[in-house]
């Protein structure tokens, strides 16, 4: 798609890969943040991590699986935290240490019976290696994931303000919830192939963040969040390329170093000096 | 006609070891308003959320303008105002008044609706109703606590409710406010909505018969109308202090 621009079709590829993965991810990272649910992000990521070991190990497509674990973990989280009257978060941490044990059983078997895996290419990501059909796939997804937010705007806008009220006002709270558990299951999932499990955490918390230090409305945090998502992204692209740097850590550390500044120039922390 | 009708209810929270309301029958009809009183724990919150099927009402019936609140409670909160009462939002909330009040319209439109302009002209109507025109730009959280206490009024007027439930509505509010606010409650129910109020406060009440419905030990243990002078002295009278 971006041909005309970069000619390395390498390099081509994992940009558009990672504008596609800045727009699901960074969208979804302002439902995550706003609603608490940050560590939504890290859970999911290991879910998809644990379904892409048992693909491999039972010689399934890795992604297919990841996909299916994830939205499973997910389809699990909102039924089992209304059950159990725990928060959400807590019911992450639940999965989080389920997921995270099936993965480390899948990889410790496969070491056993001699089957070479190794997991790195899970954990970072790899973003040389995409096909394009991936690429579609990411498309497709950033597509859903835009037009899921603009379909249920205004329940997500009263979702994320207080789930009491909105729940108070008439809304289907749970219908709308578990639709944003789903979407973020498949997103990460499928993201998972560029940056990695672990720093697919980064990809869904810190845009928003940053975006955050500088918005006063969800309408321009939701712009904001992607554009700052894509930018940065795409400067890492170029810049592990240029550089010979792995550009999936280069990047998280890229959205640390613009959360940083972030904070430090946000307009929210100062304090007036004027008198009247 | 009957806008309310509880027949024997009992509505319990999951761990209890018994249910907060036990056998409680109330029927509330157009235009009434009602004081709900009585000590702490008495289940008078949990009353209002049995009411919009937000608590679990495991035993009796509950009617809210003919729709089983036990089988459609989102059905039955679209068209009940609930005034919560408590609530906290941070000063970086990014919601303006504005989008709060507009918030209380979202699920009476249902899915995939946008609001459109009667929806804008009736939220106008509820922001000038509390006087909050200055304030309609400001993210809630800078607000004060009385600034958003009357932002959450509006939000329920904004929905035109066929019933309004409020809880504890004057907790954050100064005298004069609370005057406003009892003025704006008064001009809804001489329309013919029914106000059932959890509240303490009996200083600022409307110039009308108030019905008292007092509650002790989730059930209703005095239910009579009066003038708005004797509700203290008879809410006094007959909840049995904790």
């Amino acid at each position: 798609m971006l041909e005309f621009l970069i000619p390395n079709n390498i390099v081509c590829h994992a940009v558009e890969a990672m504008l596609f993965a800045s727009i699901s991810c960074g969208i979804l990272g302002v439902v995550i943040a706003r609603m608490n649910i940050s560590s939504i992000g890290f859970t999911m990521s290991h879910s998809a991590f644990a379904g892409a070991a048992a693909g491999i190990f039972l010689g399934l497509n890795p992604l297919l699986t990841g996909i299916l674990f994830s939205v499973l973990v997910a389809t699990l989280l909102g039924p089992v935290s209304d059950r159990t009257r725990m928060s959400v978060d807590t019911t992450l941490g639940v999965m989080f240490a389920m997921s995270m044990a099936v993965a480390i059983f899948f990889i410790s078997y496969m070491q056993y019976l001699g089957r070479g895996f190794s997991a790195s290419g899970l954990l970072f990501g790899d973003v040389m290696s995409l096909y394009r059909e991936e690429i579609y796939a990411l498309a497709v997804l950033s597509i859903v994931t835009v037009a899921f937010i603009a379909l249920f705007y205004k329940e997500i806008l009263a979702l994320m303000f207080n789930v009491k009220l909105a729940e108070a006002s008439g809304i289907r709270t749970k219908v709308v919830f578990y639709g944003i558990l789903f979407i973020i299951a498949v997103s990460v999932a499928l993201n998972i192939d560029i940056v990695g499990g672990l720093l697919i955490y980064v990809w869904l918390v810190t845009p928003a963040a940053i975006a955050y230090q500088f918005c006063y409305s969800m309408r321009n945090m939701f712009i904001v969040a992607p554009a700052i998502a894509a930018v940065i992204s795409a400067f890492g692209v170029w810049a592990g390329f240029e550089y010979t740097l792995p550009v999936g850590p280069l990047i998280a550390v890229l959205f640390t170093v613009a959360f940083a500044l972030a904070v430090i120039l946000s307009p929210k922390r100062r304090i007036t000096s004027n008198k009247s | 006609m009957n806008k309310v009708e509880l027949e024997g209810i009992y509505t319990a929270y999951e761990g209890g070891a018994r249910p907060v309301i036990r056998g409680l029958s109330l029927t509330v009809r157009a235009g009434e308003y009602v004081i709900v009183g009585g000590p702490n724990g008495a289940g008078k919150t949990t009353l209002l959320e049995s009411i919009n099927g937000l608590a679990k009402v495991t035993h009796g019936s509950v009617r809210v303008c003919g729709i089983d609140a036990r089988k459609a409670g989102h059905e039955v909160r679209k068209r009940v105002g609930y005034v919560l009462q408590s609530f906290y939002f941070d000063p970086f909330t990014p919601f303006t008044v504005e989008q709060v009040v507009m918030m209380g319209r979202y699920g009476r439109m249902g899915f995939f609706r946008r609001p459109q302009k009667p929806d804008h002209e009736v939220v106008d109507r509820a922001i000038g109703l509390l006087g909050l025109e200055d304030l309609r730009k400001r993210p809630i959280g800078t607000l004060s606590g009385g600034q958003q206490q009357k932002a959450m009024i509006a939000q329920n007027i904004a929905k035109e409710p066929d019933i309004m439930l409020l809880d504890e509505p004057f907790s954050n509010l100064d005298f004069s406010t609370r005057e406003f606010v009892t003025r704006v409650l008064e001009g809804l129910a001489a329309k013919g909505m029914p106000i059932l109020m959890v509240s303490h406060a009996f200083d600022d009440l409307p110039d009308r018969k108030i019905r008292i419905a007092i509650m002790n030990d989730g059930k209703i243990t005095y239910d009579d109308t009066c003038d708005s002078c004797e509700v203290e002295a008879i809410v006094r009278k007959t909840s049995r202090m904790n």
